[in-house]
């Protein structure tokens, strides 16, 4: 449902822009030459300022490991040690001695599977409680209740119900995953503006109808805002969460390096969750611009 | 019993410094095809009284009764051109018709789609068909609004301002789309419109509703414009009927407007 609202979106916008080519023709070919240069020193001045912002970072950094004796490594050593990590990341000698592409990967799919089962339960639900005064009333005490309980709370409650640490870490991230997908989700659906419900009474919209052609789309980029907040979230948990269950993934990783005594490593992580992190947030940055729409 | 009957209709609407009356007393009988124009200033409560016939509001008091049934909610007899067009900004303009046809009407695919075309050509957008709301203009979208309340060819029209937005051009046109969709039903299509426009309202009433100002609004005179049809727009203004109608139209909306009524004193 939501790729065929992005289709129909994006097709808009190409139908537009082509048919404004059609009509200016050569004018249109010269703006936009003059715009793709205007674009790439924009983005050309961005990566200035971010390598400057990179470089003083590196210096404080190298001076606190000058002042810790290299008890902190500097980013030389650091940097080596990510190049030998990324050169050969699937490599798997056992349980304890894995890769750190396999580690991210168990990772990834615990998030992915964690979030998708969230989004799954938190849309729905959201839609509901956004459109029902009642619903509202008596679930959002719960959600507002539980919101600011660290996921990790979770933890035990999960191993509990699930006697299995893999099956306990997804449902950390599922919890996660729920707020912020559910209350921007419900949000959308409380602000559908009387006009587009008035369309939909006046022409005798069915239930369906009016769920696909409303309150969907109009709710769409609250939604993908609330999921882009939710598996930021999910993918800080995950670090945490697999600290406590062990085995495998990332934050696994970063904890038994840490046992190990191999700072490298462990920062050799935090710049590989972060990297993650960022494609997580720009995919639905991407999604989120894709889908507004000019009222 | 005639075709729309509104007997003691009164609107209220609950605000938090108590019940607002907006309109009360309103009695109003429309024949089946007649074309109705309801005038007043702004505020006075017309969407209001088109909103209760639209279905879209309960009235707090008395009733509408439209062919004997009394009306309790929206329906498919009724196609209403709101005042804000109330468009769906996602859809393309010929989807935002298409999804009113395909709710409403009962025929098959291809058929709504024709009468989509069909109604899309009538307000001169069809090249625009695959164009969002946003990048029209407000006549367009009004028009767009005026194309989807034609298509799914409703007993009674129920149009809230709409051609307020238009261009003195486009207004005449679709003016006369109207009174041409109207000639083509036999003129047995019943159109019950706002406007705040005399000239609007003598060139295509039979009847036109005048109201108080509000708060609890009554209807202050219904005029009936008994002029020959076809009215040929031109010849219309010159004849006496016409210049009395207009005069007394003119008279009995701007009577409380002179500048001593607004607090104006004129020093030498
Ligand atoms: N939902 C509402 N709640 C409270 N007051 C309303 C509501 N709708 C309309 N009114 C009031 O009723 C009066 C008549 O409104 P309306 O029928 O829209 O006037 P108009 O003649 O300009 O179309 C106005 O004073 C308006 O403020
Ligand atoms: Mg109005």
């Amino acid at each position: 449902m939501s790729n065929s609202t992005t289709a129909t979106i994006e097709t808009e916008e190409i139908v537009e822009s082509y048919s404004l080519l059609n009509t200016f023709g050569k004018v249109i070919k010269k703006e936009s030459l003059k715009n793709a240069s205007i674009y790439i020193l924009e983005k050309a001045k961005s990566i200035v300022f971010a390598c400057i912002g990179l470089t003083i970072f590196c210096g404080f950094w190298s001076l606190l490991s000058y002042y810790t004796k290299d008890s902190l490594p500097g980013p030389t050593v650091t940097l080596k040690v990510l190049y030998e990590m990324l050169s050969d990341p699937f490599y798997d000698y056992g349980p304890n001695d894995k890769g750190i592409g396999l580690q991210l990967f168990v990772s990834i799919k615990t998030v992915l599977l964690g979030f998708s089962l969230g989004s799954l339960f938190a849309i729905p639900f959201g839609i509901l409680i956004g459109a029902s005064s009642f619903f509202k009333k008596v679930f959002y005490p719960i959600v507002q209740f539980l919101k600011p309980v660290s996921p990790l709370a979770w933890f035990p409650i999960g191993l509990v119900v699930f006697k299995d640490t893999g099956m306990a870490t997804i449902f950390i991230v599922f919890i996660t995953s729920l707020w912020s997908t559910l209350i921007n989700t419900s949000f959308g659906v409380s602000t559908i503006p009387q006009d587009h419900k008035n369309v939909a009474k006046a022409f005798g919209f069915s239930k369906w109808r009016y769920l696909t052609k409303v309150v969907f789309p109009y709710t769409l980029p609250h939604i993908i805002t609330g999921l882009r907040l939710s598996i930021s979230v999910a993918w800080l948990v995950i670090v945490a969460g697999e600290m406590l269950s062990g085995g495998a993934g990332i934050g696994f990783f970063v904890w038994d390096s840490w046992n190990a005594l191999s700072l490298e490593k462990v920062i050799s992580a935090i710049i590989i969750i972060g990297f993650v992190g960022i494609i997580f947030d720009g995919f639905f940055t991407m999604i989120e611009n894709k889908v507004s729409y000019k009222a | 019993m005639s075709y729309l009957e509104i007997k003691d209709l009164e609107i209220s609407f609950p605000t938090p410094k108590g019940k607002y009356i907006a309109v009360r007393d309103i009695n109003l009988s429309i024949r089946k095809g007649e074309i109705i124009s309801i005038i007043g200033h702004s505020g006075c409560g017309k969407s209001t009284i088109m909103n209760a016939i639209g279905g879209m509001l309960t009235p707090t008091g008395g009733s509408v009764v439209l062919d004997n049934k009394n009306i309790k909610g929206p329906g498919p007899d009724r196609g209403i051109v709101f005042q804000n067009y109330s468009l769906l900004p996602w859809l393309t303009v010929e989807n935002n018709i298409f999804q009113a046809v395909d709710s409403v009407m009962d025929c098959s695919k291809a058929e709504k789609h024709e009468i989509v075309i069909k109604n899309l050509k009538m307000v001169n957008l069809f090249q625009h068909k695959d164009k969002l709301p946003g990048q029209l203009s407000g006549g367009m979208k009004q028009r767009v609004a005026i194309a989807r309340a034609f298509a799914i060819n409703p007993g009674v029209l129920l149009m809230d301002e709409p051609f307020g937005a238009l261009d003195a051009l486009t207004k005449g046109s679709m003016q006369l789309e109207v009174l041409k969709l109207w000639n083509l039903n036999n003129r047995e299509k019943t159109i019950v419109m706002i406007t705040h426009d005399i000239e609007e309202a003598l060139f295509l009433s039979d009847r036109i509703v005048v109201l108080h100002n509000g708060p609890a609004s009554t209807i202050r005179e219904i005029v009936t414009v008994n002029l020959p049809r076809p009215r040929n727009k031109i010849e219309i203004v010159k004849t006496p009927e016409y210049i009395e109608l207009r005069d007394h139209l003119l008279h009995l909306l701007t009577d409380h407007f002179s500048i001593e009524d607004m607090g104006v004193t004129y020093k030498n």
